[in-house]
This record gives structure tokens, C-alpha cells and sequence, in this order.
């Protein structure tokens, strides 16, 4: 036996009986409502050409991809995101189709996380993207489905809103050079406020550096509007702003309860993100289960510019969620066994079949011996063993 | 309602932590009697957990505590992510390039040989300089591998400089400088937003109250 023959690699796993229900029943609701809004399900390849996911303007590091070569030595990716994809997809064979595609995938991703930190290198995820829509209406439209999927499979979540054009806005006032503003937004993106004041403290204090310094404290519920309105005063910010509060304020009638939140400091990826951005939490997990926004630059590098909001759900979070809470989706024994008395094998697989067509779930027996059939039926939890012979005979167990 | 759980890294850090909450009004008898325990509450609705300083990220970052106190040192050296909102100003060191006395690292085209118990940011120095260099994890006294002439030279925390000094070894350039900061998960600070900043608002004041000691470092 090969040493690496019963075990598999770090970062992976298998998944059993109730983890598959759960997973394949959050799969399930979330694709009807995905589906039920319009978006159409696609698939796309498990690996992909490294160019699609360039890390340029994919904001994917390119430590995070699992990588080969194909048969031309061309480098190529296990797909390590399904938002590209599917921009490549809607960039060149859906080019065509009349505005605003609406899609939906339910698929793996895979990433080479640092190793022996407990993370999934292949983890599920479902989302929906729209493209070539751009405005409040689409903003909305991505919004509230987000709001219904989180809403039918997870309980006590929070949503939290923030604008990748606020800290932009700010940032095009600061007059510093690239590699300083990625270190403010770095410091920013880690709430890191020691390092954020000594980059400030070195800047001429114009209002906006003001602004700056109080961005990774802009988060909580509506009053944050207030506070980031009164530190901008009216300057290019306040675009950004005003629109975020009025999806906010749409949203709050939607799913009233206190479960949405603002935090002005959400700037990761923003060369990728151009406007609205989301994200999901959930007590149990450390990470968000949802991540989304705006990213209208993004498919102008494959040759078609145009703009899309979208939003990927971490399945397997979900699911590890609700099993540690205990709803799992219990696996239930078979309604019946039905065992074959000696030259009856033929007879008992058409009575099963005709069992089955009836509506019940039904195991055939693969014994020799009929008190084998009634033991493994006990065993598994079976109540009731038809004996298909001359005549069916129905053994209900206790 | 569920306490708020905070890593503490046993150790160097240890008393200043303790005394710091106790300052802001926690009860930590429990935890400087802790005898064995690793979990001790220490009233007001927290939890202490003590852990080794890596142990704290790995925690944090998973959200089985929601924060933590960990040296930049260990930051710099096991990345991740979570919120990194305060420093405490207390547990002061600098990384350093160190040799012996004479070392020109920077000259020549010969590529050189580091020794550190810190491979990641000694990686990232020299990165950040374009230089190619072979390193070598040591874990323990890495001052050993200069003068045994295993390498050109080491990356290492240096507290007062005085190991360096005994065994004839200089500070080439210090690289940054490292203090304790509070961690805390991404998830527990949107999710316990009131709770996180009472205490981080209460230890912000605490630490703004103890002068500054030592010179102005570069922060990371």
C-alpha cells in the first residue's frame, strides 16, 4: 500500500451523509431563489488559463492559486474564484445578448492557503452576478436577493454594507504616491490606527486627512452617516455617501431588525470594487459568508466594458453553521427491506421497483438468509422487511 | 449572553497585560493565581485565555476568541487577518539586521546567508531591497550562527542590545520597531461592535495615560 493512498490532501475532505443534506439543501434554496429572480445557472471550467485570474487586476494574489501547465506549456489555474470566469464568459460568448445578463453558479473554488492553519483549500460557493446593469435599481436588485438568500438559510445573520468610492474619493485629495496610499488603505483595511496616524502625521492636515483617520471608526448602524457626512463636508465624498445611505435606508424597510450595519472601512480589493460593497457575518464563523460588490472595471479587461454588481456565498460556512448549531438535515432509515426468499431474487427486485414507484424508500436485501435480512434490518434502523416469496410476507420490527 | 474572550500571550507579555486590565477594572486575581487553568474569567463579561503568541493569532483569526494581545513581532512573522486597532505601547523591541562588527552585507555580488527564528519578515527585508538571499531557520540563540560562520549575518528581535554586544556582534540596521497590540477577529467586531469598543475605548485610555517610554521606533 502507497503511503499516500488512504488519506487526502491537507485543506480537503470528505463530506458524509448529513453534511451532504445540509450542503445540498442550502444549494437548493438558494439556487430557487437565484433562479426565481431571473439569474440562469452556469457552469465553468475547474481550471482555467492563468491570464483570466491575472492578478493585476484580479486582486487574487498569485500565491493563492493552485497551478500547471497544459499540454503547450501554457500556465494554467484550478479556479480560484467564479467571478472572472464568469466576466470572460459574458466578455466573449454572451456578448451578444441583450443587457443585463443575469447568472448564477453553485461551484468549488480552490486556494493554496498557508498550510497547518485549518483551512479549506476547496470550499463551495454559489453566487449570482449581473452584468451590464449599473444604477440604484441593479445595486438593489443584487441587495435584495442577497437579503432573501441569507434570509431563508441562515438565521442571525448580519449584513454589512460599505462604498469602495468613499475611501477613493478621499484618497484622489491626498496628494501622496501610490505605494503610501496602499499603505493607508492597508492600514485602513486592518482597522490598524497606530500605523494609519503615523502615515497621517506625516501629511499637511487637510480636512480630508482628517476624514481619513477617522475612516476605520466609520462603522455601526445609520448615525456613521452622520459622523462621515459632518467630517467630509460636502467635499467628492459625499457622492458616495448619500448614495449608500439611501440603499441603506431602502434595505432597512426591506429587512427591518437591526441586522444591517455600515462600515466605511471596507477597502479591500478596491481597484477591484468601483462602488457598492457587502459583506455577511455570522456568530459562529470567524470569516464573512457572503462577500459582494460593484465592479464595473473589471470586464473592460476582457474587452467588453461594462458595468456588474455580484455577490459569492460561502456554502460550506453556512452548512458547518447550522450542523454546529444542530439543524442538520437528519438522515433517515429506509422504509423498508426486501429480502428474496431463494428463487424469488428476480420477483423481489421487481416488488421493490414497484415499491419505490409508490413513493417509499425501499433497500433490496443482498442476503442469503432471511434472519440476516431481519439482523441487518434491525441494525440499520429499518422497521418494516418484506419476504418476497410465493406470496409477500411483511415483517414490521420494533 | 456569551462572555468576550481575549488570548493573552503567556510570558513576556504577560504581567504588563494583566496589569493593563487591571488597570481598566478587571478582576485578574483568577488569572495571576491561574495555577493550570487556560481559561479564567476575570469578571465584566470577559474571559482570559492564555496561549503561546502564535497560538493568539491562530485563535483570533479563527474567532474562537475575539481578541487578543500579541507582539508585532509575531504579526510581522505569521501574517493573517484580523483587525490589528491598538497598540499598547508596552513589551518594546526592534527587529534588527545584526553581524559581527565590519559586515558589509550590501556590497559585492556574492549572495549572503541569514540565520533568524523570523524567515518571513527576514524574506520581506530583503525582498524589499531586491536581494537575493539564502535563509536559515535557527530556533534558538541565532547569534551562534555568525560566529560559528554558518551565516553573513541575522535577523532577530533585540531588546537592549546587550547579547549582540557580548558576543561581538553589531546592529547593522533595525529594520522596525515591534510593541503588544490588540488584535481582534473581523467577525466579533462587526458582530459585538459596543462590547469590543467599550473595552478597546477603556484601553485606549489606559495606555494614552502611561508616558510613552523609550525613542520614537518606526511602527509597522
Amino acid at each position: 500500500m502507497k503511503k499516500n493512498s488512504r488519506i487526502t490532501p491537507e485543506g480537503t475532505k470528505d463530506f458524509l451523509f448529513e453534511e451532504c443534506l445540509t450542503r445540498r439543501s442550502i444549494e437548493k434554496t438558494l439556487g430557487d431563489v437565484f433562479a426565481a429572480r431571473g439569474f440562469h445557472e452556469v457552469v465553468t471550467p475547474g481550471f482555467e488559463f492563468y491570464d483570466v485570474f491575472d492578478p493585476d487586476f484580479s486582486g487574487i494574489p498569485q500565491e493563492v492559486m493552485y497551478k500547471m501547465t497544459d499540454r503547450r506549456g501554457r500556465l494554467i489555474v484550478m479556479r480560484p474564484d467564479s467571478t472572472l470566469p464568469i466576466a470572460r464568459l459574458t466578455a466573449t460568448r454572451l456578448q451578444n445578448l441583450p443587457k443585463p445578463v443575469r447568472l448564477y453558479y453553485t461551484q468549488p473554488i480552490y486556494r493554496n492557503n498557508p498550510g497547518l492553519a485549518g483551512r479549506s483549500d476547496e470550499s463551495v460557493q454559489t453566487g449570482i452576478e449581473l452584468l451590464g446593469a449599473a444604477g440604484l435599481r441593479a445595486d438593489l436588485d443584487a441587495l435584495s436577493t442577497a437579503v432573501e438568500a441569507l434570509g431563508k438559510c441562515v438565521p442571525g445573520y448580519r449584513l454589512e454594507l460599505g462604498h469602495a468610492g468613499f475611501f477613493r474619493a478621499l484618497a484622489r485629495q491626498i496628494p501622496v504616491p501610490d505605494d503610501l496610499r496602499e499603505e493607508i488603505r492597508s492600514a485602513i483595511e486592518s482597522k490598524n490606527y497606530a500605523r494609519l496616524n503615523k502615515i497621517l502625521d506625516g501629511l499637511p492636515q487637510t480636512g480630508q486627512v482628517r476624514a481619513m483617520r477617522e475612516l476605520p471608526r466609520l462603522f455601526g448602524g445609520e448615525e456613521v452617516f452622520d459622523r462621515a457626512e459632518s467630517l467630509c463636508g460636502g467635499d467628492g465624498a459625499g457622492g458616495p455617501l448619500g448614495y449608500l445611505r439611501r440603499i441603506y435606508r431602502a434595505l432597512s424597510d426591506m429587512e427591518p431588525g437591526g441586522r444591517l450595519s455600515i462600515d466605511l472601512g471596507l477597502v479591500q480589493r478596491n481597484d477591484y470594487y468601483t462602488g457598492i460593497v457587502f459583506s455577511a457575518y455570522v456568530e459562529e464563523c470567524g470569516d464573512a459568508v457572503l462577500l459582494g460588490g460593484r465592479y464595473d472595471n473589471l470586464l473592460s479587461h476582457f474587452g467588453q466594458p461594462m458595468p456588474a454588481i455580484g455577490f459569492a456565498v460561502d456554502v460550506d460556512a453556512i452548512a458547518k453553521t447550522l450542523l454546529d448549531r444542530g439543524n442538520v438535515c437528519p438522515v433517515p432509515p429506509m422504509d423498508v427491506l426486501v429480502h428474496g426468499e431463494p428463487d424469488y431474487e428476480i420477483k423481489a427486485a421487481e416488488y421493490a421497483s414497484y415499491l419505490v414507484g409508490k413513493g417509499l424508500r425501499c433497500e433490496t436485501s443482498v442476503f442469503e438468509t432471511r434472519d440476516e435480512a431481519v439482523a441487518y434490518a434491525q441494525k440499520s434502523g429499518i422497521k418494516r422487511v418484506d419476504l418476497v416469496g410465493e406470496a409477500v410476507k411483511t415483517v414490521n420490527l420494533i | 449572553m456569551k462572555p468576550l474572550r481575549i488570548a493573552l500571550t503567556k510570558g513576556r507579555l504577560e504581567d504588563s497585560t494583566v496589569d493593563l486590565l487591571e488597570t481598566v477594572g478587571c478582576d485578574c486575581s483568577a488569572v495571576r493565581a491561574k495555577g493550570r487553568r487556560l481559561i479564567l474569567p476575570v469578571g465584566g463579561n470577559l474571559e482570559v485565555v492564555l496561549a503561546k503568541a502564535a497560538d493568539v493569532i491562530t485563535y483570533v483569526e479563527h474567532g474562537v476568541c475575539d481578541l487578543g494581545v500579541v507582539g508585532k513581532d509575531t504579526i510581522l512573522e505569521k501574517g493573517g487577518s484580523y483587525y490589528e486597532v491598538l497598540d499598547l505601547g508596552f513589551g518594546k523591541c526592534r527587529f534588527a539586521l545584526a553581524g559581527r562588527r565590519g559586515t558589509d552585507l550590501f556590497s559585492g555580488y556574492s549572495a549572503k546567508t541569514i540565520a533568524t527564528k523570523y524567515p518571513r519578515v527576514a524574506r520581506n527585508y530583503f525582498e524589499s531591497r531586491a536581494m537575493d538571499v539564502r535563509i536559515i531557520r535557527i530556533e534558538g540563540s541565532v547569534e551562534l550562527a555568525p560566529l560559528l560562520g554558518l551565516a553573513d549575518a541575522i535577523v532577530d528581535i533585540v531588546e537592549t542590545g546587550r547579547t549582540l554586544r557580548e558576543n561581538g556582534l553589531t546592529i547593522l540596521e533595525t529594520i522596525c520597531g515591534v510593541s503588544a497590540r490588540l488584535i481582534v477577529n473581523a467577525a466579533s467586531m462587526k458582530l459585538r461592535k459596543e462590547e469590543i469598543e467599550t473595552l478597546t475605548g477603556k484601553l485606549e485610555r489606559a495606555v494614552a495615560a502611561v508616558p510613552a517610554g523609550g525613542k520614537e521606533e518606526k511602527t509597522c
